[in-house]
């Protein structure tokens, strides 16, 4: 048995002797097995929830009497962000995104109720998941456990005892290493476990749970890496403790928080009061349909009549107020995405601002690269109001050309009692409407924007192994 | 006074406590300075309103006129409702991030505007704000254990402890150390504070009342480590014991309470409402018109005198289905509110006898930004909504017309007449 195992070992009965130690490590697994249960059953009761909700808005969408197409452009349609099978390991903004959205012609809404704005002031305190587990608690236990296992055999003389017995160095510090990276497997253990068990839900990726299960394990092993090099360069265990607990705080609780202060403060959002002012401004800019005059609704009513080779809208063989419908609907879509389009680009930049952060922070990069595998952070929530909008537009566009077809102009502008009736189309329309469908990221879209937030943790390791390497050679030196 | 200053000395010698404390008084200051910055960018934005909201709805009565159709004028005119931060919202920046502080409501159906939300970046407001409560509630207490932790302990250590409890004023000696930290403590929180709160024009009395919560919750964790510290274990463990309380109490007591209230207090969703309220509002495209109206006067008889419907689209039927609509799921909101006040009262029971969450309830209750805030500037805007409807309602349902300077007659908010 090599000197390096027999220092693990020994490092290891130690730790299984101290009372605190074990009952600390007991409650961490216990902390991450009420951790994978509650959130497990959360994400499960979210999209059973949902997919109850989206199923009762398409029943009702479909169950719509005869109608006119526009009145069903104004009844619009509701759908509901479902949730991947990983949201239960990390659900990142889940909560603070609305994630019911109602969808109707002319207007873009916000997508409402998130849970954030339904839940005690204690939301804000964190969110207790296997994620935050990992990523805050773990390594604070891993601190607890291995500040003094250098620092205290050189403040008992035990170290000299050591390396006058022929042990190396090096022999030491990989005994340290190995002890305390078997207790962090047994920390991240109940973690894995859970996540090996959502994995067996329908819709899980591999790729994805696989940087995930990497990132976790190279996260791990850096805080390892880092509580031996401070107590190898710490005079005294507690001034190592210290300063563990003092690299712990700035890392994972201060910095993840002062990051995206300065982001939104670098990169200002337009808000939505001013976002509709702009964008109805734009819109009178490019055709009024208001005005009897407008140039825009002049020329397409000129072209319309052009290509249908008559004088009179009344003489059109289509309803000419669907094909206006159409058009007005184009205009404004145009104008929703380019305005949502520069909303988003401009939170990507605050949010590539944070991830920058994340060199100095590798609690930021792992809950970045965390966040993107599981597809719950803010491109996986664009991604759903891409999808919405685009269903959005298809749905309404599908119901303006249905007026043009379906309604006569005639009965369209008619007010006698009888009107009313003429104009509506039937039913079996809204049911031959499709649904919307999600379609979900595939694990290689998922897993290659968890990358960067990998790299960077692989890159904190490296230079922590580095450093450690470097301070093992002067281990144990005069001082 | 010249044995304080013995021990001013004293500790200006130790490098941790030294450290520790500006680096607080820094932390606090930058919290602080972020905090300010936030809100003064949210007054900005609604100092912004005026200007946009002219140019909008001047557009809109330009055509209007034409017709000078109140209908179109109540369905075109977005009316523009705002919560300015009270003075003392930089410290506690609370839900105003998440929650709107800007909404633009017509007259239409209340319940499908009131919950929309305004944009913000999700993945920013996860991590929480960095403002003065989250220095005060997560970092204060770890530097309170940083500078209270070996208090006895390091003297022992260092084997002066019998030295020092053998001197006469022994008692009076620690009570002297610990009372000089706990200042120095307090001031690198509250000096700072004070300073800003100055600055933003805080009630004193408000803003005495967070220097005593500051004393409070740091006394606290000073008594915390005093208990810790009676154990005479080494310093070692009584720093590794006091950062697992602060792990406990901070972090996992208050994230574990948040799923058992959620779990516990099921809400109605918010989403149910809006479904329910856009079914009873397009309904009305369905039954007989006099069905609608008959319904909107039994709730609304003052305008039960108007001019029965004629066969042409009238607006005055399609603001009644709307707020029939409102009035359809009006319980439902009620109920939906109940449920959130209800977990809000959860947690702030759990403030009784969890300090961190205590100091945060508070401290948000005192900057006015917490839920009870929120749910506020929604009757604020509900009222308005109220002024807004009966405004319109004057003209359609007595069939005036709307001319351009109607516009200037609509309510506005923030200026409610006196009643």
């Amino acid at each position: 048995m090599s000197a390096a195992t027999l220092i693990a070992r020994d490092e290891l009965r130690l730790l299984r002797r101290n009372r605190v130690a074990v009952i600390a490590t007991v409650l961490l697994v216990l902390l991450t097995l009420v951790a994978v249960a509650t959130s497990w059953a959360h994400q499960r009761g979210i999209a059973d929830l949902r997919a109850r909700h989206q199923h009762a808005a398409e029943a009702a969408f479909k169950a719509q009497p005869d109608r006119h197409p526009h009145r069903v452009v104004h009844y619009g349609t509701f759908i509901f962000r479902p949730l991947g099978p990983l949201a239960a390991f990390d659900p990142g903004v889940d909560a603070f995104t609305g994630n019911s959205m109602f969808l109707e012609g002319h207007r873009q809404n916000s997508a409402n109720f998130g849970d954030v704005r339904q839940s005690s002031l204690l939301v804000r305190f964190g969110q207790l998941t296997p994620a935050f587990v990992l990523q805050i608690v773990a390594p604070l236990l891993l601190i607890f456990l291995g500040y003094g296992a250098l620092a205290r055999e050189r403040e008992r003389g035990t170290l000299r005892l050591l390396m006058l017995q022929g042990v190396s160095r090096g022999s030491v510090v990989r005994g340290k290493l190995l002890a305390l990276g078997i207790v962090a497997m047994i920390a991240g253990l109940p973690a894995m476990v859970g996540f090996v068990a959502m994995a067996g839900q329908p819709g899980a990726l591999a790729l994805p749970m696989l940087v995930t299960a990497l990132g976790y394990l190279a996260y791990l092993a850096l805080w390892v890496v880092v509580i031996l090099l401070v107590s190898a360069l710490v005079r005294r265990g507690r001034d190592a403790l210290l300063a563990l607990v003092a690299i712990w705080a700035v890392t994972a609780v201060l910095l993840p928080r002062v990051a995206p202060d300065i982001a939104g403060a670098a990169v200002p959002l337009r808000n939505r009061l001013q976002t509709d002012v702009a964008i109805a401004r734009d819109l009178r800019r490019m055709g009024d349909s208001h005005n009897p005059d407008d140039p825009h609704y002049a020329k397409f009513k000129a072209d319309v009549l052009a290509r249908y080779g008559v004088t009179r809208v009344e003489d059109l063989p289509v309803n000419f107020k669907g094909l206006q419908s159409v058009e007005s609907e184009r205009l404004s879509a145009a104008l929703f995405d380019r305005y949502s389009g520069e909303s988003h680009a401009a939170q990507d930049r605050q949010i590539a601002l944070v991830d920058a952060a994340g060199v100095l922070s590798p609690a930021i990069a792992i809950r970045a690269l965390s966040m993107a595998a599981a597809g719950t952070d803010f491109a996986g929530h664009r991604r759903f109001l891409d999808q919405a909008e685009r269903y959005r537009f298809a749905l309404v566009q599908r119901l303006n050309h249905m007026q043009a077809d379906a309604v006569s102009y005639a009965d369209d502008s008619a007010e006698d009692p009888g009107a009313d009736r003429r104009k509506r189309v039937s039913a079996a329309n809204w049911q031959a409407m499709p649904d919307f469908a999600f379609a979900a990221p595939s694990g290689a879209v998922l897993a290659r924007a968890a990358l960067p937030g990998f790299g960077i943790v692989l890159g904190w390791l490296a230079l922590a192994i580095l450093l450690l390497s470097l301070a093992t050679r002067r281990l144990g030196g005069n001082r | 006074m010249t044995l304080w200053l013995h021990e001013w000395r004293l500790l200006l010698r130790q490098r941790l406590p030294v450290f520790a404390l500006a680096l607080l008084a820094a932390l606090t200051v930058a919290a602080l300075a972020v905090g300010l910055a936030e809100v003064t960018r949210q007054r900005a934005a609604i100092a912004a309103i005026p200007a946009a909201q002219a140019e909008d709805i001047a557009a809109v009565a330009a055509f209007v006129d034409q017709k000078q159709d109140p209908g179109s004028a109540a369905y075109y005119s977005f009316h523009p409702t705002w919560d300015a931060p009270a003075p003392l919202a930089f410290a506690a920046l609370g839900m105003r991030d998440v929650s709107p502080h800007i909404l633009r409501v017509r007259a239409l159906g209340l319940e499908a505007q009131v919950w929309d939300g305004d944009t913000f970046n999700p993945e920013l407001a996860l991590p929480g704000r960095f403002d003065f409560a989250f220095v005060l509630v997560f970092l204060a207490p770890l530097f309170a254990i940083a500078l209270f932790h070996d208090l006895r302990s390091g003297e022992r250590e260092a084997g002066r402890e019998r030295m020092l409890d053998a001197l006469p004023v022994a008692r009076t000696l620690w009570r002297r150390r610990t009372g000089l930290r706990f200042v120095l403590l307090w001031a690198a929180l509250g000096l700072p504070f004070a300073v800003a709160a100055a600055i933003a024009g805080v009630a004193p009395a408000t803003a005495l009342a967070v220097l005593l919560l500051i004393a409070a919750y740091c006394l606290f964790w000073v008594g915390l480590a005093a208990l810790v510290g009676r154990l005479r274990w080494s310093s070692v463990a009584n720093a590794a014991t006091l950062a697992a309380a602060w792990l406990v109490l901070v972090l996992i007591v208050p994230t574990m309470a948040n799923v058992a209230i959620n779990a516990a207090l099921p809400v109605t969703q918010g989403a149910e409402i809006a479904m329910a309220q856009r079914e009873a509002v397009n309904r009305a495209w369905d039954v007989p018109r006099e069905d609608t109206m008959r319904r909107f006067y039994a709730h609304h008889p003052e305008w039960a005198d108007s001019a029965p419907l004629g066969p042409a689209f009238h607006y005055k039927w399609y603001l009644a289905f709307h707020q029939n609509g409102d009035d359809s799921v009006a319980p439902r909101v009620r109920a939906y509110r109940a449920g959130l006040e209800a977990r809000d009262r959860a947690g702030r029971a759990l403030g009784w006898v969890l300090p961190s969450v205590g100091v945060q309830g508070l401290l948000t209750r005192l900057a006015q930004t917490d839920l009870a805030a929120q749910l506020a500037y929604q009757d604020r805007i509900r009222a308005f909504h109220r002024r807004l409807r009966t405004f319109y309602y004057g003209y359609l349902f007595r069939d005036r017309p709307f001319a351009k300077a109607d516009f200037a007659r609509a309510p506005r908010f923030g200026n409610e007449p006196d009643s």
